[in-house]
């Protein structure tokens, strides 16, 4: 059986505790509030980790499970409805057993095929390009999930002065999170309109090109090293990221057939308040609502996107479209999806 | 024929002691067949039957106090019952209800079981039998104890029909469902296995499996071991279910029973009727033979029952089919549970429906060549089958002994429909469509006692930290449906499962914490004492108004009627959270909104108040509570008065001063323009005035050492300056009636009598000083309240009563205790009441998306108390009796009762029955009296309860399980035990037997009478 539309039954996140904001973060880091508004753009996050002690709260494994969790009862499915798990992360709990499994346990979710997808800010367009695949090939229902925790990379007891600029950006600009979306074969009930995935667009575009993010793990045999675990080529990123924004917009209404116009709302990447807001000024979409929540949330890597869907199904009216828009500076991964309701 | 859903399940059979644990045991293919137990009998000795079989670890155990069964009565009851109130309890409460509140419905009981060994074991000597024995031993009493005991009054039935019991027995439930016999089914089975009788007999008839293991349809069968447990499932109308909310594990869509008739010899299997049975079966459920994923066969691994039954199945099966039918047995895991067998299969394909899983049939990689199913369109599972989504449609076959054949057809469950959250039209409220995560709900447990309480506390907790984390209301919505009803009551407000599971593990450290509270014997007597006006604030209930969809209601509801006279909406002034709130104009209905909002949300909660008190303004929203007045006039009339008062001049203010009348009024001789605008209790006095009399009052009092404190106030109330407010109030014609409650009044500092609430009252209470002291006072005295909750947006009265003494012994309460005030405290206080005796409306504490039915572990029972009268041992009668000749009918009964005279634990042949547990030492009872002992004797006799039980407070029905017969049998030791009182007639006796206590009383008297 093969089916040429999936349907977005329902979503859930999972954001750890009360939001950490600036005047707290800044207090933290000993760095200046003011700064973080101004340069960064984002208010608040939320850590699994009290920024305090370091210790760790939850795990990204609690994170997705609850997640998911919600995505489900919202969807009003049974785990065992669900044929298939995609869990897109950077910073899985261990190697192994992946989170997504582990996941899965906790969902009391068992003999199904379930996917890690090792990945960025595109995490959650490749997990549904898959689930895409996966619906056509005859599954009628999944689960995607996409998190990351940032506890391995942050050490907020760490002093600001003694930080160089590029590293304490990175305090400022991720949080933790998890979001999950249930994805169908059929659109919701009689009666119901469902939102269908349109259009998937999910391309490695980085050849010869050297990474604009960079995030490390270590062992045995290398634990010792003084090379930083976490890294990001900020000049690269805004001077490529809204280009490469603008021409994933293109592509998506070409392949469509959509005009600019008939977008209603759009889902631009979420790397920090400042940056998203740099991006839209360019992206072709005049009319278009914008669903973010980097200022609240942070940069929350595989999360976003599903985060961006859980404020935007309310939205999204009978007959509306919407695009979303992501990059992964990774590897210069073009990501997005068009989606619409019937 | 319509669909019967299966909503609750209870199992436990060997290895594993509940549904989930079965569920493991089937998914990782285990073997239950262990050797046989010691407490039953000892193998050596019948050498003739397999050593090993299914066994439970504690089918011993009975939880006889939480049945109010005595101990004497609950050894005499036939194990298999005691089985069955365990889980009939439990797979209620897996159907999301209490089973409380079943009772006195038509509820029916069908419970499939075969045999009598325990009648013959127990009264196979004509002079052993007793009453409780008589009543313990015969089958058709397992379904009516649990009628009894659960007060469900629905048909209440035993089925044997040897092997096919349990099956039958679901059958005949879900034809009752049908015939509207009754609206809810308890239908299951049980097979205790107390003697190796049985075995004996499938030995010589050649179909004992050498190593007690069944292996259906391996090359390796070679017959059939026996094994044991019990299993219930709850059964309802689909329609019945799906309009309920419950969970569905399964559908059952119709069955069919028949008889091999004359066949091959009574106990021969029968081809024919086999598959007629099972073809019947698929006619009834409209389903053909094709559409059928997997059979769970009957299975017993006995070659010719296995050859007969896949020659059946495949003359059914063996259509045009997309892929073989699937075929296991859960005979390979657990062994042959007899009367219990088919529920046990039942309840497993059940579970693989539920869970899209048919777990893999054990013994099935040696499949048995002979039976030809790849030809028949059968495959057996050797592995696990995942069902692909939609409907599976599955079967379950069950056959007896005597030819009694049933086949039963079952389905996946229909998905209950969502509404989802974003089906709203574009540009709707995000907030409103979606229930906000993290509302605060309220969990409940309750229990027996409090060790039980805590026993479950802890059983909660590990189930909910083992859940994924989330949003804990609908889990206390369950809670709230399924875990009240017993007498200690747990009650804890949570947002999420993290911090509930916390709070449960913690409450189960302490004794009896804090948020459990004892048997209440009433219900709590609520009196709402409202707030007055120095307790506005800015935002004042604004996270309240955010977090609760209930109060959120009510506050727009009283700001639509005030809305009129207002000419704005108060809502927006109070949330706001500016300082307009304090405006003349505003103040005082702002106020009004909030407690009328407040009182309306509490008694949408099922919260109403026994009496009203009004402090001062507050006095507006009490008459509405109590009706005297309605919502539109008090909204008038507060208006009319904040309206006068914006007009008068400002620069009065109020003063309270922490001293008393008396010695106030001193000081007050010197400042003629200062008036006493409320007397709130012995130390606590209200001054109303011109700010620099006030001013000068509060620094001679401080030199007096008296604190004294100057009011958020606008104006000099309950003084001059505020007179023409008053005087407006005496012009307006007041539609009023008399209050529905009693209602304390702070004009007059008394209850209200025949006064009228008219103009002339509402304008002296703003003129008079505010007795607000003699009126609680007299409220208290009145109506004797349990709690007193305050109703305003600040702690004001609460700790003035505290102060003058009025709230000893009562709980304070508060809803919206100030400005951080959220959802949670509006739970607590219900949690608080909950505990206290109140059945609360839960469902208006949740967003209707929070409702919604989540399993919660069932009740964990007491498995202290061990029941089991071994049949051998050293005692030389019972074992050379049963080693006679196997097969001996009627072996040599063991008295499963104490003899007349107590043995110790040492005795030989008792293993730990709750009859012989030793006592502590003899209690004092020299002091109490001869009689008392005398009675407390009788009980333990009677009874057979360890005599530290028989306190004098204990209720011979409900504590100790007394019933008619025992009432006769202790009425003649009484009369042994005092000859004095010669004899006594039942008609005497029965007004004095609530307690021990009271029929101690009572023979204590006519001792005397008789002694006078």
């Amino acid at each position: 059986m093969s089916r040429d539309t999936v349907y977005l039954a329902a979503t859930g996140t999972a954001l750890p505790g009360d939001p950490v904001d600036n005047a707290a973060l800044a207090k933290l880091l000993g760095a200046s509030e003011e700064w973080i508004d101004l340069f960064v753009g984002t208010r608040t996050r939320h850590f699994a980790w009290d920024p305090a002690t370091g210790e760790v709260l939850r795990t990204l494994a609690d994170l997705c499970a609850e997640a998911g969790s919600r995505a489900l009862a919202a969807a009003g499915l049974d785990p065992a409805d669900i044929e298939f798990l995609v869990l897109a992360t950077a910073t899985p709990d261990h190697l192994l057993p992946t989170t997504a499994t582990e996941v899965a346990d906790r969902l009391g979710m068992d003999h199904l095929p379930v996917y890690q997808l090792q990945a960025g800010c595109s995490g959650a367009v490749q997990a549904l390009d898959l689930g895409r695949c996966l619906v056509a090939g005859g599954r009628r229902a999944g689960l995607l999930i996409g998190g990351d925790v940032t506890h391995r990379f942050l050490a907020a007891r760490r002093s600001a002065a003694r930080m160089p600029t590029e590293e304490l950006v990175n305090h400022v600009l991720f949080g933790d999170g998890a979001g999950a979306v249930v994805l169908t074969a059929e659109p919701d009930g009689p009666g119901e309109r469902g939102v269908a995935l349109r259009g998937v667009l999910n391309r490695c575009a980085g050849r010869r090109r050297p990474p604009g993010q960079f995030i490390d793990w270590s062992g045995i045999s290398d634990r010792d090293t003084e090379r930083r675990m976490l890294a990001e080529d900020y000049k690269a990123i805004e001077e490529h990221v809204p280009a490469i924004s603008v021409e994933i917009v293109w592509e998506l209404l070409g392949e469509l057939g959509w005009t600019v116009d008939e977008v209603d709302h759009i889902l631009p990447p979420q790397l920090s308040g400042r940056m998203t807001a740099r991006i839209m000024e360019h992206l072709p979409v005049p009319s278009a609502a914008e669903v973010s929540c980097v200022t609240e949330t942070g940069n929350t890597g595989n999360a976003l996107p599903f985060l961006q869907l859980d404020r935007l199904l309310p939205r999204l009216g009978p007959g509306q479209r919407a695009l979303a828009v992501t990059v992964e500076s990774s590897k210069w991964i073009r990501a997005g999806f068009a989606l619409e309701r019937a | 024929m319509e669909d019967i859903a299966i909503v609750g399940l209870d199992c436990a059979f060997p290895g594993a002691a509940d549904a989930d644990a079965y569920w493991d045991l089937l998914m990782r293919g285990g073997d239950a067949i262990g050797s046989v137990p010691a407490r039953r009998w000892d193998p050596d000795d019948f050498p003739g039957v397999p050593g090993a079989g299914g066994f439970l670890d504690d089918a011993d155990v009975f939880d006889a106090d939480f049945f109010s069964v005595s101990p004497r009565e609950a050894a005499a009851m036939d194990p298999h019952h005691r089985l069955l109130l365990h889980s009939a309890w439990r797979a209620l409460e897996d159907s999301g209800r209490a089973p409380g509140d079943l009772a006195g419905s038509d509820t029916g009981v069908f419970v499939g079981m075969m045999g009598g060994e325990w009648g013959r074991l127990t009264m196979g000597t004509p002079a052993r039998a007793t009453p409780q024995l008589g009543a313990g031993s015969s089958n058709g009493m397992a379904a009516n104890r649990i009628s009894y005991h659960f007060n469900l009054t629905g048909p209440s039935l035993a089925v044997d029909t040897a092997c096919s019991s349990s099956l039958v027995a679901v059958h005949l439930a879900a034809g009752a469902l049908r015939a509207g016999e009754c609206d809810t089914a308890l239908a299951g089975g049980v097979n205790v296995l107390l003697s190796p009788s049985l075995g004996l007999v499938y030995a010589q008839m050649g179909l004992a499996a050498s190593d007690g293991r069944c292996k259906p349809f391996s090359a390796d069968a070679d017959g059939i071991g026996r094994s044991e447990g019990v299993g219930l499932v709850v059964l309802r109308r689909l329609s019945d279910a799906v309009a309920d909310g419950q969970r569905i594990y399964a559908v059952l869509r119709g069955s069919a029973v028949n008889q091999d008739g004359r066949s091959n010899g009574v106990t021969a299997p029968n081809r024919w009727s086999q598959q007629a049975v099972v073809q019947a079966a698929y006619r009834r459920a409209g389903i053909t033979p094709d559409q059928v994923a997997f059979v769970e066969a009957h299975g017993t691994g006995t070659v010719l029952g296995d050859t007969i039954e896949c020659a059946a199945l495949g003359s059914v099966h063996g259509v045009p089919r997309p892929s073989p039918c699937a075929l296991g047995s859960v005979k390979g895991n657990l062994g042959h549970l007899e009367g219990a067998a088919g529920i046990a299969a039942l309840i497993k394909t059940a579970l693989a429906l539920h869970h899209r899983v048919v777990p893999a049939s054990r013994f099935a990689d040696r499949e048995n060549p002979q039976l030809q199913l790849a030809a028949r369109g059968m495959r057996l599972l050797k592995s696990p089958l995942r069902l692909p989504a939609g409907e599976t449609v599955a079967a379950v076959s069950s056959f007896g002994m005597g030819g009694t054949n049933t086949h039963a057809v079952l389905a996946t469950a229909p998905r209950p429909a969502v509404s989802r959250s974003y089906a709203a039209p574009a540009g709707a409220s995000v907030a409103g469509a979606a229930p906000r995560s993290g509302e605060t709900g309220v969990f409940t447990l309750s229990a027996d006692t409090p060790e039980a309480l805590r026993r479950n506390l802890l059983a909660q907790a590990e189930d909910v930290a083992g859940r994924p984390p989330g949003d804990a209301a609908r889990l206390c919505w369950s809670s709230n449906r399924i875990k009240t009803g017993l007498p200690y009551r747990f009650a804890v407000t949570a947002r999420d499962s993290a911090e509930l599971a916390d709070a449960l593990r913690g409450a189960a450290a302490d004794d009896l914490p804090a948020t459990a509270a004892p048997r209440p014997w009433a219900r709590p007597v609520v009196a709402f004492l409202f707030t007055g006006q120095g307790s506005v604030h800015a935002g004042m209930t604004a996270p309240l108004y955010r977090d609760s969809p209930l109060y959120r209601r009510h506050l727009d509801e009283v700001d639509a009627a005030l809305a009129p006279h207002l000419g704005a909406s108060v809502r927006e002034v109070i949330l706001g959270g500016g300082e307009r709130v304090h405006e003349p104009a505003f103040a005082q209905p702002a106020l009004f909104a909030v407690g009328c909002a407040l009182a309306r949300t509490l008694a949408a909660l099922g919260v109403t108040p026994a009496a009203v008190l009004g402090h001062s303004l507050g006095e507006y929203a009490a008459a509405v509570t109590a009706g005297a007045l309605d919502l539109d006039e008090a909204a008038r009339l507060v208006v009319r008065r904040a309206a006068v008062l914006r007009d008068l001049p400002h620069g009065g203010g109020m003063l309270a001063v922490r001293a008393g009348a008396e010695p106030v009024a001193e000081l007050l001789a010197g400042e003629p323009e200062v008036r006493i605008a409320a007397l709130n209790g012995p130390s606590d006095t209200v001054l109303s005035g011109p700010r620099e009399a006030l001013s000068r009052l509060e620094r001679a009092l401080g030199a007096h050492g008296v604190d004294a404190r100057p009011l958020d106030v606008t104006h000099a109330f309950h003084a001059p300056p505020t007179a023409p407010m008053a005087e407006a109030l005496r012009e307006e014609s007041v539609q009023a009636t008399a209050p529905t409650l009693p209602f304390a009044s702070t004009r007059y500092g008394r209850m209200l009598r025949e006064e009228p609430l008219d103009g002339a009252y509402w304008a002296d209470q703003a003129a008079q000083p505010v007795l607000f002291d003699a009126a609680l006072g007299a409220l208290v005295a009145e109506t004797f309240p349990t709690h007193l909750l305050e109703i305003g947006p600040r702690p004001q009265l609460l700790p003035l009563a505290g102060r003058a003494g009025h709230a000893a012994g009562l709980e304070g309460l508060h809803p919206a205790p100030g400005p951080e005030a959220t959802g949670r405290e509006l739970a607590e206080t219900v949690a608080a009441l909950h505990r206290a005796g109140l059945d609360p409306v839960w469902d208006a504490l949740y967003a209707p998306g929070h409702r919604a039915a989540e399993r919660l572990r069932p009740y964990v029972f007491c498995a202290d108390h061990h029941y089991w009268d071994r049949q051998s041992g050293p005692a030389p009668a019972p074992a050379s009796a049963t080693r006679q000749h196997p097969g001996t009918p009627s072996p040599e009964p063991h008295p499963p009762t104490r003899p007349e005279h107590a043995p110790g634990p040492e005795k030989p042949g008792l293993v730990e029955t709750g009859l012989v547990e030793p006592g502590p030492a003899e209690p004092e009872l020299t002091e109490a009296g001869p009689v008392l002992a005398a009675v407390v004797d009788a009980v333990v006799e009677v009874g057979g309860h360890p005599r530290e039980r028989v306190l004098r407070e204990a209720r011979f029905y409900e504590d100790l399980g007394f019933d008619s017969v025992m009432i006769m049998q202790l009425k003649s030791r009484v009369e042994s035990r005092l000859p004095q009182i010669g004899e006594v007639s039942v008609q005497q006796l029965l007004p004095a037997l609530r307690s021990v206590g009271t029929l101690a009383d009572f023979l204590d008297d006519m001792v005397m009478a008789g002694a006078a």
